[in-house]
C-alpha cells in the first residue's frame, strides 16, 4: 500500500537525518576531547623519557620506558611522605568539618529556638567574605598560638565552614518532620535524634560534603604554603612546588612527579563520578 | 514557658558550639582584626620580636597609597584582563553542555547501528592507511588516541565525553600548572615544537602572495566588527523601545560593546587605521539613535530593568568583537612579520603573551567545568513541550536556541556569571605563584598575588590588609548587584 511505503520513506529520511546528526556530534566531541587529553598524554610520555630526549619533536620515548624516573623522584624527595601528609590532613579536615557542620546544620534545621534564623543569616553572610581577608590575621593567630609549621595548624582553621553547614541544612530540611515527633514519642533525646535518625538519613548529603571537603583540602595551596616550613611536613602541592624549583630542569622527573600526583585524582574522579556530578549540581543549584 | 524556651536555646547552642567557636575564632575575629590592621602601619620589618616599635593608627594612609601608588590599579587591571576570559569560558561550557545534552546515538535503533558500523569502518581504514604509509610513531599515536576516544564515545555514550571534558577541571591545581609551564616552554616545549613548522609554512605562504592581499583581510575584520557592533546596539535599542530595558541599565552593556573599539584605538599594536573603526562605530550609534527616535511607541521601563540579560549578551558580543579585532590585527601585521620568518611566541616569558597564555590554559580547564554541569542540569529542566511547539512552527535550530534555550537558561547564566566574577576577582594566585611568580614585569600579578606578596613576602601586614579589604569591597559590590538584579530570575 502506498501509505505504508510513504511512511517507510519518511522513517528512513528521519533515520538518515539522525544518523548524520549523531555522526557530526560524535566527531566534534571526539575532537574536543582529544585536544583536552593531549596535555596528559604528553605528561605521561615525557615522564618515561630520558632527559636528553625531552625536547625532541617526537613525543614517544625512543630509548625504552625509563621506569627509573619514578624511582629517582622517590630518591630525591620524600614523595610518599607528601602523599601521606596530604591524605592525613584531608582526612582530618573532612572528618571534623562533616561532624561540626552536620551538628550545626541540625541545630539550624531540626531544632526550634528563638533567634535561630538570625544566627543563620549571620552564618550565611560569612560565606561572602573572601578567604584572602582572613589569611593574614589567621597567620598572626597561628603565630600567637605557636601552631606555625604544625599539622594541627594546617587542620584546625579548615575544619569549620559555613558552606558545609549551609549544604547540610539544605539536606536536613528535606527530611520529613514526622520522624522527629516519632523519635520524641519513643523517648529519644535530641542527641539520639541527631545521631540515630537524622545523620543516617542525610547520608547522601554527608557523602557530597565529604567529597567536596576532601578534594578541597587535598588541593589546598595558599594556607599550607604559608604555614609549612619543614620538608617532612610538606603536602603534595607544596612538595611539587619545591620539587619544581629544585629539579625544574629535569623535565622528565618533574613529569613523573606530576603524573603521580594527578593519576590518583583521575582514578578517584572516574570511580566517584556519578556522586560527584550529582553533588555539584545539587550544591550549586541550591546554593 | 520561659524556662522551656531557655532550654531550647541552650540545646540549639550546644549543637552549634563546636562550629560557632571555630567560625568565631577563624572567620569573624580575623575579619574584624584585619579591618583594624588595614588602618595601621603594621610592618614586620619594624614591628617584630627584636624591634618593638609601636604599631600606629595611620588613618587612611594605606587607602591613599592604594590609589596613588599605581601598583594596585595596575594589578587590578591585570585581574580585569584575566576576567575577560570569563565570557569565553561560559560560552565554551554552554556549548559543551548543549552538545552533551544532545543524543549522541541518533535515537538508538537503526541509526545507532549505522553509526557503530561507520565508526568501525573509518577507524579500521585510518589504521590501515597509517600502517600503509611510512608512518612515524607520532602519527600512529595520534590516530590511535583519536580512534580510541571515538570508539569509547560511540559505544559508551555521553558519559565518556563528559568524563573526558571534566577531568582537566577536576585535577587542576599545582600539578597541572607545572605541566602547562613545561608545555609553554619557549625553547623546546611541545607547543612551540608543533607550532614552529606551521608558522614556517605560513610565512613562506604569505611571502609568496602579493603583500597587500593579506593585509586587506583586516578591512574584512573591521566590517565584521562593525556589523557585530551594529547588531549589539540594535538589540539594546529594540529592548529600550519595547520597554524591556531601563535607560540607566543600558549604560554598562553599551560600554561593554564600545570597549573593543576603544581598545583598538588605544592599543599599541593596532594598525594606524583603527580610527576608522571609531568613525564607523559613531555612525552605527547615530543610526541606532535615529531609529530609536523614529520608533512609534516607546514603552518606558524602570531604570534598572533588564540589566542582567542585556549585559550578558553584550559581554558575549564584546568577546566576538575582541576575537575579530585580534584576527584583523594579525592579518595587518602578518606580511611585515613574515618577511623575515615567523617565530613562535615566547608565551609566559613575554610581557604581551603571558596573560593570554594563562587565559588559554584556563580555557582548557573551563570547558568542562562545574559550569558545564550546571548547564547540563538546567538543560534537562527545559520543558520539552517548548521544543515540540517550536518544531510545529517550523523553527530552525538557531531559532530554537535563541528563543527557547537561551531565555530558559537565563537564570543559570546569570548565576554562573556572578559566581565567575566573584571567583575571578579573587583568582590568579596559584597560577602566578607556580608558573610566573607574577612576572614578567608584573604582567601576571593579580590582586590575590599582590596580597600574598605584601602580606607574606615583604611583611607589610597593614597595607596588605588594606588591599584585601579593597578586594572585599569589590566582591561585595558584585554580591549587591546579584541581590538587586538576580531576584528577577529567582521569581520567574
Amino acid at each position: 500500500m502506498p501509505t505504508i511505503e510513504n511512511k517507510q520513506h519518511q522513517n528512513l529520511a528521519v533515520d538518515r537525518k539522525r544518523f548524520v546528526g549523531a555522526t557530526v556530534l560524535n566527531l566534534v566531541l571526539t575532537g574536543l576531547s582529544f585536544l583536552l587529553v593531549l596535555p596528559f598524554l604528553w605528561m605521561v610520555l615525557t615522564s618515561f623519557k630520558q632527559l636528553s630526549e625531552v625536547g625532541a619533536d617526537s613525543w614517544l620515548p625512543s630509548e625504552g620506558l625509563q621506569w627509573r624516573n619514578y624511582a629517582k623522584v622517590f630518591e630525591q624527595v620524600p614523595f610518599l611522605r607528601f602523599y601521606w601528609n596530604s591524605l592525613f590532613i584531608a582526612a582530618c579536615v573532612t572528618f571534623l568539618q562533616v561532624f561540626t557542620s552536620s551538628m550545626a546544620a541540625f541545630a539550624f534545621s531540626r531544632l526550634q529556638w528563638r533567634g535561630r534564623d538570625k544566627v543563620f543569616m549571620l552564618y550565611l553572610s560569612t560565606m561572602m567574605l573572601p578567604g584572602l581577608v582572613m589569611m593574614i590575621p589567621n597567620y598572626q593567630i597561628m603565630i600567637e598560638l605557636g601552631l606555625v609549621d604544625t599539622m594541627i595548624g594546617l587542620v584546625i582553621p579548615a575544619a569549620f565552614s559555613a558552606f558545609g553547614t549551609f549544604l547540610m541544612r539544605q539536606f536536613m530540611l528535606a527530611i520529613p518532620s514526622s520522624l522527629d515527633e516519632a523519635a520524641q514519642i519513643d523517648g529519644a533525646n535530641k542527641w539520639r535524634l541527631y545521631w540515630d535518625v537524622i545523620l543516617p538519613l542525610s547520608r547522601p548529603g554527608l557523602v557530597t560534603l565529604a567529597i567536596f571537603t576532601f578534594m578541597g583540602s587535598y588541593n589546598s595551596f595558599f594556607w599550607p604554603l604559608v604555614m609549612v616550613k619543614s620538608e617532612h611536613k610538606y603536602t603534595l602541592p607544596i612538595g611539587l612546588l619545591y620539587f619544581d624549583s629544585s629539579a625544574g630542569q629535569e623535565t622528565n622527573l618533574l613529569m613523573a612527579a606530576v603524573t603521580m600526583s594527578v593519576l590518583p585524582m583521575i582514578i578517584v574522579f572516574v570511580v566517584l563520578q556519578k556522586k560527584l556530578v550529582a553533588g555539584i549540581q545539587l550544591g550549586a543549584v541550591k546554593g | 514557658m520561659n524556662k522551656c524556651e531557655r532550654k531550647k536555646i541552650l540545646t540549639g547552642l550546644a549543637f552549634l558550639t563546636p562550629n560557632i567557636l571555630g567560625v568565631l575564632l577563624f572567620t569573624i575575629f580575623p575579619v574584624v582584626f584585619s579591618l583594624f590592621m588595614a588602618f595601621s602601619n603594621w610592618d614586620l620589618k619594624q614591628h617584630n620580636r627584636f624591634l618593638t616599635d609601636h604599631i600606629q593608627y595611620v588613618g587612611l594612609d594605606n587607602i591613599r597609597e592604594l590609589f596613588t601608588d599605581g601598583r594596585f590599579l595596575r594589578f587590578f587591571g591585570n585581574t580585569l584582563f584575566f576576567m575577560m576570559g570569563i565570557p569565553f569560558a561560559v560560552a565554551g561550557s554552554l556549548l559543551a553542555a548543549i552538545m552533551l545534552s544532545k543524543d549522541t546515538r541518533g535515537g538508538g535503533g537503526r541509526p545507532y547501528r549505522w553509526l557503530l558500523a561507520s565508526v568501525g569502518l573509518v577507524v579500521s581504514c585510518s589504521l590501515l592507511a597509517v600502517g600503509g604509509m611510512r608512518s612515524t610513531g607520532m602519527t600512529v599515536l595520534m590516530v590511535g588516541l583519536v580512534s580510541s576516544i571515538l570508539i569509547a564515545g560511540v559505544t559508551g555514550g555521553k558519559s565518556v565525553y563528559r568524563t573526558l571534558f571534566y577531568t582537566p577541571n577536576f585535577v587542576s591545581g599545582v600539578a597541572t600548572f607545572i605541566l602547562w609551564k613545561k608545555l609553554f616552554n619557549t625553547q623546546n616545549g611541545p607547543i612551540n615544537n608543533a607550532l614552529q613548522p606551521v608558522l614556517d609554512h605560513v610565512a613562506s605562504g604569505v611571502n609568496a602572495l602579493p603583500s597587500p592581499m593579506v593585509s586587506y583581510l583586516m578591512w574584512l575584520g573591521f566590517v565584521l566588527i562593525l556589523l557585530l557592533f551594529y547588531m549589539g546596539t540594535g538589540y539594546l535599542r529594540r529592548m529600550l523601545v519595547d520597554g524591556e530595558l531601563g535607560r540607566i541599565a543600558a549604560l554598562l552593556p553599551l560600554i561593554a560593546l564600545c570597549l573593543p573599539i576603544w581598545v583598538a584605538c588605544r592599543w599599541s599594536l593596532s594598525s594606524p587605521h583603527a580610527w576608522l573603526l571609531l568613525v564607523g562605530a559613531v555612525v552605527c550609534l547615530g543610526l541606532q539613535m535615529m531609529h530609536y527616535y523614529k520608533a512609534e511607541d516607546h514603552y518606558t521601563a524602570r531604570a534598572g530593568d533588564g540589566f542582567g540579560s542585556a549585559l550578558i549578551l553584550c559581554l558575549l558580543v564584546m568577546v566576538g568583537e575582541f576575537v575579530l579585532l585580534g584576527l584583523s590585527q594579525v592579518a595587518w601585521h602578518l606580511p611585515a612579520m613574515a618577511a623575515d620568518g615567523l617565530e613562535s611566541p615566547r608565551w609566559l616569558t613575554d610581557v604581551n603573551w603571558a596573560k593570554p597564555s594563562l587565559m588559554a590554559m584556563g580555557l582548557w580547564g573551563a570547558l568542562g567545568s562545574n559550569n558545564m554541569l550546571l548547564y547540563l542540569a538546567a538543560l534537562t529542566n527545559v520543558p520539552g513541550e517548548l521544543y515540540e511547539a517550536a518544531d510545529i512552527d517550523g523553527a530552525t535550530s538557531l531559532q530554537r536556541f535563541w528563543h527557547i534555550t537561551w531565555p530558559q537558561l537565563a537564570a543559570t547564566t546569570f548565576f554562573i556569571f556572578v559566581m565567575s566574577t566573584i571567583g575571578g576577582l579573587q583568582g590568579g594566585f596559584e597560577m602566578a605563584r607556580v608558573m610566573t611568580s607574577g612576572g614578567p614585569a608584573g604582567a601576571t600579578t593579580t590582586l590575590s598575588y599582590y596580597i600574598y606578596q605584601e602580606g607574606f613576602e615583604t611583611g607589610r601586614l597593614g597595607f596588605a590588609s588594606a588591599v584585601a579589604w579593597a578586594l572585599f569591597a569589590l566582591v561585595f559590590s558584585v554580591t549587591l548587584f546579584n541581590w538587586k538584579f538576580g531576584n528577577r530570575y529567582a521569581n520567574d
